[in-house]
């Protein structure tokens, strides 16, 4: 983070955050967490699971098929990119199917 | 496994003795329904449409005869009678559609009003619902979201009457520690949230009362201690059960076990069960109070393993572990009468375990998704 100055009072905040949190405490017999992969964030706006690729970066952790989870992604609008947006716009894109996985034919259409 | 030897004995002192005979089965499912299903058929029975919309949550009155549901849709509230199957109530707390649609319309600054809500817990008289809330109000130009709030639901009025600034303290911790598991005392006049610290409130003017911090009681010894869910199964009146890690703060080791709280006198007792795996996936104690199941689980994506692990309570040993398929993610459960462990969402079928040898049995089509409401078992 040498090169690189925050110029605003948000990156500014981050940065005294970052500062804050100094070195790992040496500990014993300590149960380490998995250092997880760092996942560009793009298309998608978050990956636990991930749409395309999972949390770790990998498509094994995915959810098969999809349409297994498909209504967290749209209810709580957590991917509101791959989904239509339950809250706002789309309320009955998926009032007729109750199990996506079987039935998703009946899942209504979404014009933009 | 020394661990286990000398901690969860006293668990099966706090369970209720339940007959053998099989249930039913409550799920909130998609797109608006409760789904009741005859664990000994192996079948739904009936599928209860909700007015409000998406089940988000479900809660049994303490006499059993009513089931509160909070929807998703529009911040809703439905309220189920058991005997009946019928909607003795329901309202919506959202501003509705087509009043928003008219003052956007009308270019009124105020355009409507949407809630999100946590922890709710009824009151025992069935009247008043406690929750946590934040608001968000719809202008012409912006929206507008409120700070964290305890908030009161009037069940018969059919609105918010009352709410309360959550404390700095507790709406700036990490992870939002104000979205959490609340309870009320017998009397119904104090509210208990758990989180890493219980925080108590005056249910008359919500304001806090005490802050019992585990981590800093001279008794506990621990470095830090987390609540999880509540273990109803073998939790008595007054008192709140969870899981429950701690870690001391000498070696930083994390433990699981059980966490007792007196939610009259605010004693707390922590019974250790052996070290913290990565996850774990709740506590089913079964009606004998002898025999208890959780699902551990190791590892992540694709080298995720999941294990049923039994323990036999009395001895204070693990009897058995069996690894099954898990899947990306799920909730887990036990019949009426402790012979079946269920494993169920995000999606729209539960896998039956014989609770006996750990084995699949067979896989139950409820035909609708139950990711979100979560499943009441009647006996």
């Amino acid at each position: 983070m040498k090169h690189l100055r925050p110029l605003n009072v948000k990156a500014r905040r981050i940065d005294e955050l970052v500062s804050s949190l100094g070195a790992d405490d040496v500990v014993a017999l300590q149960q380490p967490q998995p250092q997880r992969p760092h996942v560009p964030m793009g298309c998608t706006l978050s990956f636990s699971p991930g749409w395309e690729v999972d949390a770790g970066g990998g498509t094994a952790g995915l959810c098969q098929p999809v349409e297994r989870d498909i209504y967290d992604c749209y209810v709580t609008c957590f991917w509101p990119v791959q989904v239509p947006d339950h809250v706002n716009n789309s309320p009955d894109w998926a009032n007729k199917c109750a199990a996506a996985t079987k039935d998703w034919r009946n899942l209504d259409i979404v014009f933009p | 496994m020394g661990l286990f030897r000398s901690s969860i004995a006293a668990l099966a002192l706090g369970a209720v003795c339940y007959g053998a005979q099989a249930g039913t089965l409550i799920f909130g499912a998609y797109p608006n329904t409760l789904t009741w299903f005859d664990e000994a058929k192996g079948a739904v029975t009936d599928r209860v449409p909700l007015v409000e919309g998406v089940p988000r949550s479900l809660q049994l009155s303490a006499d059993k005869s009513k089931i509160f549901v909070t929807t998703g849709d529009h911040s809703g509230i439905e309220i189920i009678d058991v005997a009946t199957h019928k909607a003795l109530s329901h309202f919506a707390l959202d501003t509705p559609k087509a009043a928003e649609a008219l003052a956007f319309a009308n270019r009124r600054n105020h355009v409507a009003t949407h809630y999100r809500f946590n922890g709710e817990v009824v009151d025992p008289t069935g009247r008043y619902m406690y929750a946590t809330l934040i608001q968000m109000d719809k202008g012409l130009d912006r929206y507008t979201v409120s700070k964290p709030q305890y908030a009161v639901i009037d069940l018969e009025q059919k609105k918010i009457v009352r709410t309360r600034d959550v404390d700095e303290e507790e709406a700036n911790a990490t992870g939002a520690a104000y979205r959490t598991a609340l309870a009320l005392s017998d009397d119904g006049k104090y509210l208990y949230m758990f989180r890493d610290k219980v925080v108590v409130l005056n249910t008359a003017d919500l304001k806090v009362v005490d802050r019992i911090d585990m981590a800093k009681s001279e008794a506990s010894d621990l470095e830090a201690a987390t609540f999880g869910p509540e273990l109803e199964s073998i939790s008595q009146p007054g008192e709140y059960v969870s899981l429950f890690n701690e870690t001391d703060p000498y070696i930083h080791n994390r433990v699981l076990g059980i966490g007792r709280f007196k939610l009259d006198s605010r004693q707390f007792s922590f019974t250790p069960i052996g070290p913290a795996p990565t996850t774990m996936q709740g506590l089913q104690v079964a009606p004998d109070g002898k025999t208890a199941y959780t699902v551990v689980t190791n590892g992540l994506y694709g080298n995720k393993r999941c294990e049923l692990w039994r323990f036999d309570l009395p001895t204070n040993t693990v009897q058995d572990k069996a690894e099954f398929p898990c899947r990306t993610r799920f909730s887990f459960g036990i019949s009426a009468n402790g012979q079946k462990l269920y494993i169920w969402g995000a999606s729209f079928d539960m896998e039956v375990y014989d609770a006996k040898t750990l084995k699949h049995e067979r896989t139950w089509d409820l035909n609708a998704d139950v990711t979100y409401g979560n499943m009441i078992v009647l006996r």
